[in-house]
């Protein structure tokens, strides 16, 4: 079974500054599960995400994540995604200047750099961006635009869940992905994660509502509140949530 | 007239005219580019004696190691009717030193003129250092008018989008100087030279201390 082990979070605290906003979350993920955490405002949501892909600011002051065997905590954020991880962000940045295409072309190669190949031909690499745009209903103009200028709401996440089916990690972390985005353009995203979903890959959906839930089933829920996971459960979590509110854990 | 492109590159400075007079019905499109290893002061003054005339001065900056670069703009609209643009972005590294005075001045009863400056700027390292001063004389009442400058730092936020997407955080920085002079690129008309251009300026990005 520990081989089954995608991700493990033993007891972390972690926080900005002076300020500990998670206070001890333990946290195990198998390969092909998918796990929902949701909380209320200021439960360290976005920290739990930010503590995962390692951004700067966010310092871990005691616990452990360990990813495939590994210590996550002392690698950097571009050797996570080499390693296979990937955050659909709550907010996309804008990158005005950088097309989509170069955007990816630079991370592919990065990546192929770091795991010794050379970098891959640019046939085949226009051959795989056409084929993953169209596997997210994207058009194919939008790998001349500058990355996420001008785009919708709807049109960032697209362009978030794209990135993730061309690094093809290993798992994902998708942050409030559901925010601000209609049902149309919902049902777009979770298509598009539930395709990418395979045995051996994992998801955690990191939310405040149910939207998405609705139509990526997870496998296991968690509520996290002031910085701890106070319970966790299966699907009927998520509807007893719905209900009754976050008030009712404790 | 047609899109000028002066570059300025260590032991070849072309540099622009000092003085240009802009008359009835004409358009000026002119970019200043200076590369790294480069110590010059460019003065630009432009006078926009006819109507129906529009400007349009560009800059693209990279300044690394002991560079001493200013830029000195005068755009004087004397008479009514014209319109003037200007946008200089620039980066400096190392122990460099860049200047921007802008001066857009605006003559009496030269009425319906609009004339816009920007300025942004990014420090590099802690050495470098970025003066930049626009200043507006304005004498008419019917003009529309705005300038804007900034001096920073690489935003942190699309730096660790970057990385999260596995693009090693160097080359990174060099995306986001890109992403940050391409607007003044975009306004080269000539494709080819607008190609090699972004092509040395990457280069030339790359040898920089990021």
């Amino acid at each position: 079974m520990a081989n089954d082990i995608l991700l493990e979070i033993k007891d972390l605290h972690a926080g900005i500054g002076e300020k500990e906003i998670l206070k001890g979350v333990n946290l195990t993920i198998r390969k092909g599960e998918i796990h929902a955490v949701m909380g209320p405002n200021g439960a360290g949501k976005s920290t739990l995400s930010a503590v995962l892909t390692g951004k700067p600011m966010y310092e871990v002051t005691s616990g452990s994540i360990t990813f495939m065997g590994k210590d996550l905590l002392s690698m950097s954020p571009e050797e996570r995604s080499w390693a296979g991880i990937f955050m659909s962000f709550q907010y996309p940045v804008e990158i005005p200047g950088v097309t989509i295409t170069n955007f990816m072309k630079t991370a592919i190669n990065a990546k192929r750099e770091a795991l010794g190949l050379e970098p891959m031909k640019a046939g085949d690499f226009l051959k795989l961006l056409k084929e993953k745009m169209a596997f997210v209903k994207m058009r194919p103009e939008f790998a001349k635009r500058e990355v996420n200028v001008g785009f919708s709401g709807g049109e960032k996440k697209r362009n978030e869940i794209f990135q993730m089916a061309m690094l093809e990690p290993k798992f994902s972390i998708l942050d409030e992905t559901d925010s601000g985005l209609d049902v149309d353009a919902l049902k777009i995203v979770a298509d598009g994660v539930n395709a990418l979903h395979t045995e051996e890959t994992s998801a955690i959906i990191i939310t405040h509502y149910q939207k998405l839930l609705e139509y990526v089933v997870p496998d296991v829920v968690h509520v996290l509140k002031a910085g701890r996971i106070v319970t966790t459960g299966g699907r009927e979590l998520v509807d007893a949530i719905e209900k009754n509110g976050f008030d009712q854990f404790q | 007239m047609a899109n000028e492109v002066y570059i300025l590159r260590p032991g070849s400075l072309r540099l622009p005219p000092e003085h240009v007079e802009v008359h009835d019905g004409e358009s000026l499109n002119m970019t200043v580019i200076v590369l790294p290893g480069v110590s010059a002061q460019i003065p630009l003054r432009v006078d926009v004696c006819g109507s129906n005339a529009s400007v349009t001065l560009n800059g693209l900056y990279l300044t690394d190691a002991s560079d001493n670069v200013s830029i000195i703009t005068d755009i004087r609209h004397t008479v009514s009717g014209s319109t003037s643009t200007q946008l200089f972005n620039g980066v400096a590294s190392g122990q460099s030193r860049f200047s921007f005075f802008g001066k857009i001045l605006i003559a009496q009863d030269a009425q319906k003129i609009e004339a816009y400056q920007t300025n942004r700027n990014i420090l590099l390292s802690q050495n470098a250092t970025v003066d930049t001063k626009p200043q507006l004389e304005i004498y008419a009442d019917d003009v529309k008018c705005s300038h804007g400058a900034t001096v920073g730092q690489l935003n942190a936020d699309e730096q660790f989008y970057m990385r999260s997407r596995g693009i090693p955080e160097v080359e990174a920085k060099v995306l986001q100087v890109i992403s940050f002079l391409s607007p003044v690129l975009a306004g080269i008309e000539d494709e080819s030279l607008r190609a090699s251009l972004a092509e040395e300026v990457e280069n030339e990005i790359r040898k920089m201390s990021v």
